[in-house]
């Protein structure tokens, strides 16, 4: 008879306190984001899309030599004629190389970012993770992202319709979407 | 490595810790970071807002409107005079009377479903944390219910091949018809009541008990072995748990010597020492175990979770109504959310004093609003349940029913007679 009541006593008792936990949980705010309309900002050190800025890029391969996934090809462009030397004035530093073209196949990509770490530009890195983690891709030939000088942080892409080069449009800067109301 | 901050260009690209901080003031990371401070949020301020918003407005307006069942009788006169002056016999009067009173009667069950199936989506999208239905209506999701209901109306009613049609399609009606029948003696309100009967609980807990045949009909006739096992397992479970369901109403009933169930609420009218009401629910011990009683038996006569082993989804895909589709499923929802709004009016008017205040200066609302409110709260804690609890095992359904809830409800009835000896 004891050992009965103490069951009962026991499972009312484990029975408030699943209540308890449930009507806490019940007045907390939701986590749920609603996607389309709202969006998280990841945190800082998120490896979203990769960045690549061909101004700062000195065109040493060493993202290439790093990517374990060999996804990124470049080539150098031919370098610039070197200045006149001028006498009786120290010789001018030789010319930046520039960058000819530059592909990274996000088909292979694994976000490891070996590439970011091994880019040794100061002060600003030429390749890095964005935070932007919204990508679409319809074809495999748009996964490969192409950049030339000139172009912007996104590079190009090859259009599914055309087979043109197009730039990239619909890589939402994720930072400037705006906070959940 | 120099520790500049670099501002980072909005109109570009996202920087990252290598190139510039992130210094976007709401920058927000994993959404359960709110739950540190959820009063820093101003989303949760505002629904706070809105709630006290939505219980004062209640009240306001429940306070504008008074009493209802009053001001229904110059109505009735009216449209009485305004007949006889046309020559309309008075028992035809009656009988349109009595219609219409049947017409508002009906709007209990099907405007409880289209609240309570939105409501509960909610508390159970609450209670894990998601958002529930928030696009269909004005304000988060409130037509959802109104849209699912046109979409069972349009959509194609199957009935299986090995089928027992006739059955098959008496099965919904035989379900639903004593669902609304059983609202006749339910009070909502003071003076708001369909049929002031003298045997009114024991006439909710016989047509309640008629819906049992229904779901096992739907069962049998669908020809399909889980309809079967769930009409089956439904037909055990529900006639187990009418007995302690009754035996917990019983010492009320001796306590105030009706069966009446407007008559149970009014007896509760009144005030201990000015502050404690006189509810059933606050009778020493008696009082408590009933109620509790009651509530469990309730939530197992209603098919829910964790009573819910008649549609269990994991074992049975629906249980009874596997083989339903279109406007018959809706009609065995709309039963099973009639039947929990019965119970919650019950535990009202029978353990919760029907129509009077908590505190006697509260009495300024009129009771029908205090009646919907404490149904709305032990509606609440039905959802509650379903959201907590997992689901009992068939034998052990039984085992809860057989040797604990009906001794206890058995020795409830002695203690409510030494109860009743003590006070006399």
């Amino acid at each position: 008879m004891k050992n009965y009541i103490d069951f009962a006593a026991d499972a009312f008792w484990n029975t408030l306190k699943g209540l308890w936990v449930t009507l806490k949980v019940l007045f907390l705010p939701a986590i749920t984001v609603q996607y389309p309309t709202e969006k998280i900002v990841p945190y800082p050190r998120f490896r979203g899309m990769l960045a690549y800025d061909a101004e700062a890029c000195i065109v040493c391969g060493m993202c290439v030599r790093a990517c374990p996934s060999k996804c990124i090809a470049l080539a150098k462009a031919a370098p610039a004629p070197a200045p006149v030397p001028v006498e009786g004035q120290p010789a001018a530093p030789a010319a930046k190389p520039k960058i000819a073209w530059y592909t990274l196949d996000y088909g292979r990509c694994n976000f490891c970012g070996l590439c970011e770490e091994s880019c040794p530009t100061k002060p600003k890195k030429a390749l890095w993770h964005s935070l932007d983690y919204e990508a679409v891709f319809s074809t495999r030939a748009e996964m490969v992202r192409s950049w030339k000088r000139g172009d912007d942080l996104w590079g190009t892409a090859r259009n599914t319709a055309e087979g043109q080069l197009v730039p990239v449009t619909d890589q939402i800067h994720i930072q400037s979407v705006p906070v959940r109301k | 490595m120099t520790e500049e901050i670099l501002q980072p260009d909005i109109s570009g690209p996202v920087f990252n810790h290598a190139n510039g901080r992130l210094l976007m003031p709401e920058t927000r990371y994993w959404p359960t970071d709110m739950w540190k401070s959820p009063w820093s949020l101003p989303t949760y301020r505002r629904g706070a807002a809105v709630l006290a918003g939505l219980i004062t407005g209640g009240a306001a307006a429940a306070w504008f409107l008074g009493e209802i069942g009053p001001r229904l009788a110059p109505v009735y006169s009216f449209i009485e005079a305004y007949a006889l002056a046309y020559g309309v016999p008075a028992v035809l009067i009656q009988i349109f009377w009595t219609f219409i009173k049947g017409g508002i009667l009906l709007l209990a069950p099907l405007v409880n479903a289209l609240f309570a199936v939105w409501w509960e989506r909610k508390i159970s999208a609450h209670i894990q944390s998601r958002m529930g239905p928030m696009y269909v209506g004005w304000w988060h999701g409130v037509l959802q219910t109104v849209a699912d209901g046109i979409k069972l109306f349009l959509k194609e009613d199957i009935v299986p091949d090995c089928a027992d049609k006739i059955v098959h399609w008496l099965a919904p009606v035989v379900v639903v018809i004593p669902a609304i029948l059983v609202f006749a003696p339910v009070p909502f309100g003071n003076e708001l009541v369909f049929a002031d009967i003298d045997i009114g609980t024991v006439y909710v807990f016989a047509v309640g008990g008629v819906s049992v045949m229904g779901i096992i009909m739907a069962g049998w006739s669908s020809g399909n072995k889980f309809s079967l096992l769930g009409g089956l397992r439904s037909a055990a479970q529900l006639v187990s748990y009418e007995l302690p369901r009754t035996f917990a109403v019983l010492p009320v009933v001796m306590l105030a010597g009706t069966l009446n169930i407007a008559e149970i609420a009014g007896f509760q009218a009144g005030y201990w020492g000015g502050i404690i009401p006189r509810w059933f629910i606050f009778y020493p011990v008696v009082g408590q175990v009933a109620f509790i009683v009651f509530l469990i038996a309730s939530v197992a006569e209603t098919n829910r979770v964790p009573f819910d082993i008649p549609e269990a989804e994991s074992e049975l895909v629906a249980g009874f109504n596997t083989e339903y589709s279109g406007m018959k499923f809706a009609l065995f929802f709309l039963s099973e959310f009639a039947y929990v709004l019965l119970s919650c009016l019950l535990m009202a008017a029978v353990f919760f004093g029907g129509g009077a205040a908590p505190l006697p200066f509260l009495e300024f609302l009129p009771s029908w609003a205090w009646f919907l409110s404490k149904v709305l709260i032990l509606m609440f804690c039905f959802l509650w349940f379903r959201w907590t609890f997992p689901r009992f095992r068939v034998d052990r359904l039984m085992d809860f029913n057989w040797k604990f809830l009906l001794p206890v409800s058995l020795l409830n009835i002695a203690a409510g007679g030494i109860l009743i000896w003590l006070l006399s």
